[in-house]
């Protein structure tokens, strides 16, 4: 069974590598955020900083957080090339287990990192703590791969593990559950988190929420 | 670590305050340790990053 240690361990190997192939924010955050501001911006599972880098332009403060310290790095070098490290903070933390007070953000991104959380009881637990640390007026936007993308035939959920190969030709197994949209709905429903509205995009889930 | 970020972190596990001890500082914290006023668990920021990871998500 992967431990969340393992999920951690397989970014800090491939940390560099992987942030290079993550150079741009992904449309439907960038739509999600315009016209969005807020005081204090939170993005969980930042990876390199590109969405980080997005929230930034709408808040005040934005924190980006990660499991991954290699990750972290490439996201500071990202912010302070674009001239934002005054405006941002970087937390090497647990998206399951925020290091945050309550109604620490009032705007918030959550993209393509729910779903390398192995266990559904981790999962749940990573949205009730969303919930927690948003404030009762914010918005976030948690998005996850789905069922419902071309690579995969299958309609049901299911987990399962996709190679990175790294430059010297090694591979890095890296764990995912894919939702379907179903689920996802339902998972929402069981978090502490109200589900404004459900897009499919790219194959990937596109949830806007705001705190219960 | 930005000083001012003690304003909304806490212990992941207990989500209760933490205590800020400084080694090393320049414009931001560089080197110290964040301790949980509640449970003690300590937390290290290391090259200004504050490492906040529950224990059983360290290395």
């Amino acid at each position: 069974m992967t431990e969340r240690r393992d999920v951690r361990a397989t970014y800090e190997e491939i940390a560099s590598h992987f942030s290079e192939t993550r150079e741009y924010a992904w449309p439907e955050v960038e739509a999600f955020l315009d016209g969005r501001r807020g005081r204090r911006g939170l993005d969980v599972g930042c990876g390199n900083g590109r969405h980080t880098e997005r929230l930034a332009d709408c808040v005040t403060h934005a924190v980006g957080l990660d499991a991954s310290r290699g990750l972290l790095d490439e996201a500071r070098a990202r912010l302070a090339a674009a001239d934002l490290a005054d405006r941002t903070s970087l937390l090497h933390g647990d998206a399951a287990a925020l290091p945050l007070r309550d109604d620490a953000a009032d705007l918030a991104v959550y993209v393509a990192t729910l779903h390398h959380l192995p266990t559904r009881t981790a999962r749940l637990a990573s949205l009730d703590e969303l919930a927690r640390v948003l404030t009762p007026d914010a918005t976030a936007l948690v998005s996850v791969w789905s069922t419902a993308h071309d690579t995969f035939d299958e309609t049901e959920s299911f987990d399962t593990t996709v190679d990175w190969t790294l430059p010297g030709g090694d591979t890095v197994p890296r764990y995912y559950h894919i939702y379907s949209p179903d689920d996802f709905r339902t998972d929402l429903a069981d978090s502490d988190l109200h589900l404004s509205d459900l897009e499919l995009s790219s194959g990937n889930c596109y949830a806007t929420v705001t705190p219960e | 670590m930005k000083r001012d970020l003690m304003d909304i972190v806490c212990c992941p596990l207990d989500k209760h305050d933490l205590e800020l001890d400084v080694d090393v500082e320049e414009d931001e914290v560089l080197e110290g340790t964040l301790t949980c006023t509640d449970c003690g668990e300590t937390y290290p920021i290391e090259d200004g990053i504050p490492n906040l990871l529950p224990p059983d998500m360290r290395d």
